[in-house]
C-alpha cells in the first residue's frame, strides 16, 4: 500500500483549522505534518493535539516554496499531499489520490477541485464550478504533459489541494518564490517530462469570502506572483476589460438561474458581481505591475502586507535573472528539428514512363511574401507558364513563423493573382490538406524540411535561384541552407553558374534555367533618350547588389563627370552619398521601363547569382554593366550584351564612362540587348523548368531501375 | 549447355509486359485528371469564397454556434410566405 504524508502550512489557523485536521485524519494518511510559522492562537497545539507531527518556524523563514521543499524532506510517505489551513477535504480524497497515481506512473503531480463552502457568493460559486468543471467534463481523471499544450489551462496547479511523488518533489522542488510556487512547479514539472494529473474525487471545500477590497488585495498578490514566476503582465486595455466584465458578470447571472436562483436574487447578484469582476482587474493589472509602485503602496495592495522586495534572506543568495514569459507557439526554425538526422519520408515507386507523361502535377511549396518580392515573382511568373503547358500546379505556403497568420488560402490566393501574375493553381496553407504530387518543389532553404516529410511524391526538386548561404554571415541559418542542398533534391537552378557551384561544392544533380523578361512592360518606350543619364539598382537592404561599390563607382564618374544625371532606385530609404542624384525609391514596373527607355546606361552589381535588372534594362534597349567574376559571364558571355567588370570603383567607373563616350559601341550594346532579352522570355524559362522537373522524375526512374 | 526457351512463353511474358505498362499509363493518368481536376475545383471555390476568407468567417464554425441555425430557420419561415406570394404573382396573368 501506498504510504501517504500530508502537510499543511499555518498561521494562525482559525475556526476552520480544527475542521479541517479532523477532515483530515478520517481519510487516515500515514502521517500528518502541520508546519507553524509562529502562530499566536493556539494553532500548533490544537494541531498536536488532534495527532499532527508539528515543525515550528520563525515567521520570518515561511516562504511558499522553500517551506514546502522542508516539508517534504520531513515526510516519510511515497506520496505528499498539501492542503492549506482553510481547505477541508470532502470524504474520499486522499482515496481518489491514491487511485489516480496508480493508474500511471508518469503521474508526478495531481490536483482536485475546491468546493464552495456553503454560503459562498454565486460569483465565486461560479467561478470555482466553470473553473474545475473545465479540467474534465465527465467526472474522469484528465492528464496534461505540457503547460502549451491544447485544452483547459494545462500549466494550473494549486497547492490549496495538491498532490506530488515525494522523489518528484525532492527532484524537481518548489521555486523559492512569494507566491505562484506552485504554477512555477507545473513548468518544471513538464520540462523534466513527468505528467500532472487532475483528480475530480479528490474535492475540498474551500472558498473565501472576502470583502471587495480583501478581492482586490487577494488578486494584487496573485499576479504580483505570476509576474514574478512566469512573467505575466495583465493589459491595461479599458474597453476590452469592461467588454469582459459584462461577460463575466452575464455568466454569473446565467449560472445563477440555472442553479434555481430567484429574479430577485439574479438583479441583486449584478452590482456585487460586476464589483467583484472589475476589482480583479484592477488588482491583476497593479499586481503585475507591482515593481513599479512604492513599497509602502505595495503592503498596502497586499493582502499579506507584504511590499515584494527581496529581502537579504536565503532567496537573496540565488542569482534570478527577469522571468520572461513564452512568447512564441513555436520555436524559430522549429521544422529543422523535425528534420534532425532525418532523410525524410520515402518517395513512391517509380513507374514507367512518368518522366514522359504529357500532364504532371507539380506542388511548389513557398515561403512567405511580401508585396514585390522578385524571388516569388519569378516562381509564379514561371509556374504559370508551366500551367500553359499543360501541366497541374498547387501552391503551399509553408509559413512555420506565422508571418501571414492573418491571411486565409483565398485571401494569399487572390494576393498573388492581383500583386504577381494570375495563376490557376489553388493554394493551400499547410500541409493538412496533403494529396501528393508528381514532384514536390522547394523554393527556399527553409522550405526543403516541409518538402522532405511530405508522403506521396515521386520526386522532389529544388527550385534555386540563388546560393542562399551567402544572403547571411556564418550562422545557424547559413549553415542549414548549405544542408539544405546536400538533401538530394534535384536543383533546378537559375543560372548556369548557379547549376555548377549544386554540382561541384553540394554534389547535387542539376538543370539550368535563365530567367525571363515580361516583354509586355520591358521594351523600348517612345521618350527621348536623355544624355548622362545613369539608372542604379541601388538596393542597399540586399547586401548581395554590392551597393556600396556601385556608389563608389559613382562618385568616381562624378568627379570626371559634373554633368551626370544620376537615377537611384530599389530601396525604401535614400541613400548618404557625397554626390547629387535622384531618388526613385521602390519604383513600379512601368516607372522602371521608362526610366531603363530614357537612361543612357544602366548599372546592376550582383555578387552571387544575377538579377533580373539587366534583362529588364537590355530589353529596353539600356546598355548596362555588371561584375565580372561572378554569375553574370555564365549567363551573358564574357563578351556578350552586358559590359562586365573587374571588382573595383574605376573598373566599374571606366565601363560606364566609355559608353557614355562611344557612341558606336553603345549601339551595338543596346542592339544585342534587345535580342538577348527577346530570346529570354518567361515561356523559354518555363521550358527549361519543366525539363528540369522531368530531369528529377527520370532520376527516380533510373534509380528505380538499378535498384 | 544453355536451356531451351520456350517461344511461345516468352512471346506471352512480352505482352503480358505491354498489358500491365499500359494499364499503369492508363492509372497514372486518370490519378494525373483527378489531381487536375482536384486543383481546379479548389481554386474555383477560393475564388467564391475569397470574402469569407478575408473577414475570417468561417461557416462550418458559424452555423454550429447556438441559435444560429434556429435564426437561419426562422429569418427562412418568414420569407417563405412572400416568395410563396412572389411565385403566385408571376402566375398572375
Amino acid at each position: 500500500m501506498t504510504s501517504v504524508s500530508v502537510v499543511v502550512p499555518v498561521k494562525n489557523g482559525g475556526e476552520l483549522l480544527s475542521e479541517v485536521l479532523q477532515a483530515i485524519v478520517r481519510e487516515q494518511p500515514d502521517q500528518l505534518i502541520v508546519i507553524d510559522s509562529g502562530s499566536s492562537d493556539g494553532s500548533a497545539e490544537l494541531a498536536e493535539t488532534i495527532g499532527a507531527q508539528v515543525i515550528r518556524i520563525e515567521a520570518a523563514e515561511f516562504g511558499h516554496g522553500r517551506t514546502r521543499n522542508a516539508a517534504a524532506e520531513a515526510a516519510t510517505g511515497e506520496l505528499v499531499f498539501f492542503l492549506t489551513q482553510d481547505a477541508t477535504p470532502v470524504a474520499g480524497w486522499l482515496a481518489a489520490y491514491l487511485a489516480a497515481f496508480a493508474t500511471d506512473e508518469r503521474v508526478g503531480a495531481a490536483f482536485g477541485p475546491h468546493l464552495p463552502r456553503p454560503g459562498s457568493s454565486p460569483t465565486i460559486a461560479r467561478e470555482l464550478d466553470q473553473f474545475f468543471g473545465g479540467f474534465s467534463r465527465s467526472g474522469e481523471v484528465t492528464v496534461q504533459a505540457a503547460a502549451d499544450e491544447a485544452g483547459w489551462h494545462p500549466g494550473f496547479l494549486s497547492n490549496v489541494n495538491a498532490a506530488y511523488r515525494r522523489a518528484v518533489l525532492l527532484d524537481v522542488g518548489f521555486r523559492d518564490v512569494k507566491y505562484a510556487e506552485d504554477q512555477a512547479f507545473a513548468g518544471d514539472l513538464f520540462a523534466a517530462g513527468w505528467l500532472k494529473a487532475f483528480v475530480p474525487g479528490a474535492a475540498v471545500l474551500h472558498s473565501h469570502s472576502y470583502s471587495q477590497l480583501g478581492f482586490i488585495q487577494r488578486y494584487f498578490d496573485e499576479y504580483r506572483g505570476l509576474r514574478q514566476t512566469v512573467g505575466h503582465v495583465e493589459a491595461l486595455a479599458p474597453l476590452s476589460a469592461a467588454k469582459k466584465i459584462g461577460r463575466l458578470v452575464a455568466a454569473d447571472e446565467r449560472w445563477l438561474a440555472q442553479s434555481g436562483g430567484s429574479a430577485a436574487e439574479r438583479i441583486r447578484l449584478l452590482p456585487s458581481s460586476t464589483a467583484h469582476h472589475a476589482g480583479r482587474h484592477i488588482g491583476a493589472v497593479l499586481g503585475s505591475r507591482a515593481d513599479r509602485l512604492p513599497a509602502s503602496l505595495q503592503r498596502s495592495l497586499s493582502l499579506e502586507a507584504r511590499d515584494g522586495v527581496v529581502r537579504n534572506d536565503r532567496e537573496s543568495a540565488v542569482v534570478r535573472g527577469k522571468p520572461i514569459a513564452a512568447q512564441r507557439e513555436r520555436e524559430l526554425f522549429y521544422e529543422m528539428l523535425d528534420l534532425d538526422g532525418e532523410s525524410g519520408t520515402p518517395l513512391l515507386d517509380p513507374t514507367p514512363g512518368m518522366s514522359e507523361r504529357e500532364r504532371l502535377h507539380i506542388a511548389v511549396v513557398i515561403p512567405s511574401f511580401r508585396t514585390g518580392s522578385g524571388g516569388h515573382d519569378t516562381i509564379f511568373r514561371i509556374f504559370q507558364k508551366i500551367e500553359q503547358l499543360g501541366h497541374s500546379c498547387s501552391i503551399w505556403l509553408a509559413d512555420p513563423m506565422q508571418r501571414m497568420k492573418g491571411e486565409w488560402p483565398a485571401v494569399i490566393r487572390r494576393r498573388i493573382r492581383d500583386e504577381f501574375v494570375e495563376i490557376d493553381a489553388p493554394v493551400y496553407k499547410g500541409f493538412d490538406d496533403w494529396f501528393g504530387a508528381d514532384v514536390v518543389l522547394a523554393t527556399s532553404w527553409q522550405t526543403v524540411a516541409p518538402v522532405l516529410q511530405l508522403p506521396d511524391c515521386r520526386a522532389r526538386a529544388y527550385f534555386v535561384q540563388d546560393h542562399e548561404p551567402g544572403f547571411s554571415p556564418t550562422s545557424a541559418e547559413s549553415i542549414w541552407a548549405e544542408d539544405s542542398y546536400r538533401k538530394g533534391l534535384f536543383a533546378i537552378c537559375a543560372s548556369p553558374w548557379l547549376a555548377q557551384l549544386m554540382r561541384e561544392r553540394y554534389s547535387a544533380s542539376a538543370s539550368v534555367f535563365q530567367l525571363g523578361v515580361d516583354s509586355g512592360v520591358y521594351y523600348p518606350r517612345q521618350v527621348e533618350r536623355q544624355p548622362k543619364t545613369i539608372a542604379f539598382y541601388g538596393r542597399a537592404a540586399t547586401p548581395r547588389r554590392a551597393v556600396p561599390l556601385g556608389m563608389l563607382a559613382l562618385a568616381e564618374l562624378h568627379r570626371r563627370h559634373r554633368d551626370l544625371r544620376i537615377v537611384i532606385y530599389g530601396d525604401r530609404h535614400p541613400l548618404e552619398s557625397t554626390f547629387p542624384y535622384e531618388y526613385l525609391g521602390v519604383a513600379s514596373q512601368e516607372q522602371l521601363a521608362t526610366l531603363y527607355s530614357e537612361a543612357t546606361v544602366g548599372l546592376c552589381l550582383s555578387v552571387t547569382n544575377y538579377s533580373r535588372a539587366p534583362q529588364e534594362m537590355m530589353a529596353c534597349g539600356l546598355p548596362c554593366v555588371d561584375l565580372a567574376g561572378f554569375s553574370a559571364e555564365s549567363v551573358f558571355g564574357k563578351d556578350g550584351p552586358v559590359a562586365l567588370s573587374e571588382f573595383s570603383p574605376k573598373a566599374i567607373a571606366g565601363h560606364i564612362e566609355q559608353l557614355l563616350q562611344d557612341q558606336e559601341l553603345w549601339n551595338e550594346r543596346s542592339q544585342a540587348g534587345i535580342e538577348f532579352a527577346a530570346r529570354h522570355s518567361w515561356g523559354a524559362a518555363a521550358v527549361e523548368v519543366e525539363a528540369g522537373l522531368r530531369a528529377a522524375l527520370r532520376e527516380q526512374e533510373t534509380a528505380g531501375r538499378q535498384a | 549447355m544453355e536451356a531451351e526457351t520456350d517461344p511461345l512463353a516468352t512471346d506471352q511474358l512480352l505482352a503480358e509486359n505491354q498489358q500491365l505498362r499500359a494499364s499503369i499509363a492508363e492509372l497514372e493518368e486518370q490519378l494525373s485528371a483527378q489531381s487536375a481536376r482536384t486543383n481546379e475545383i479548389v481554386a474555383q471555390t477560393q475564388e467564391r469564397i475569397y470574402w469569407l476568407d478575408r473577414w475570417h468567417i468561417d461557416l462550418d464554425k458559424l452555423v454550429r454556434v447556438p441559435g444560429v441555425s434556429q435564426g437561419r430557420a426562422l429569418l427562412r419561415a418568414i420569407r417563405a410566405p412572400f416568395r410563396l406570394l412572389k411565385k403566385a404573382a408571376r402566375k398572375l396573368p
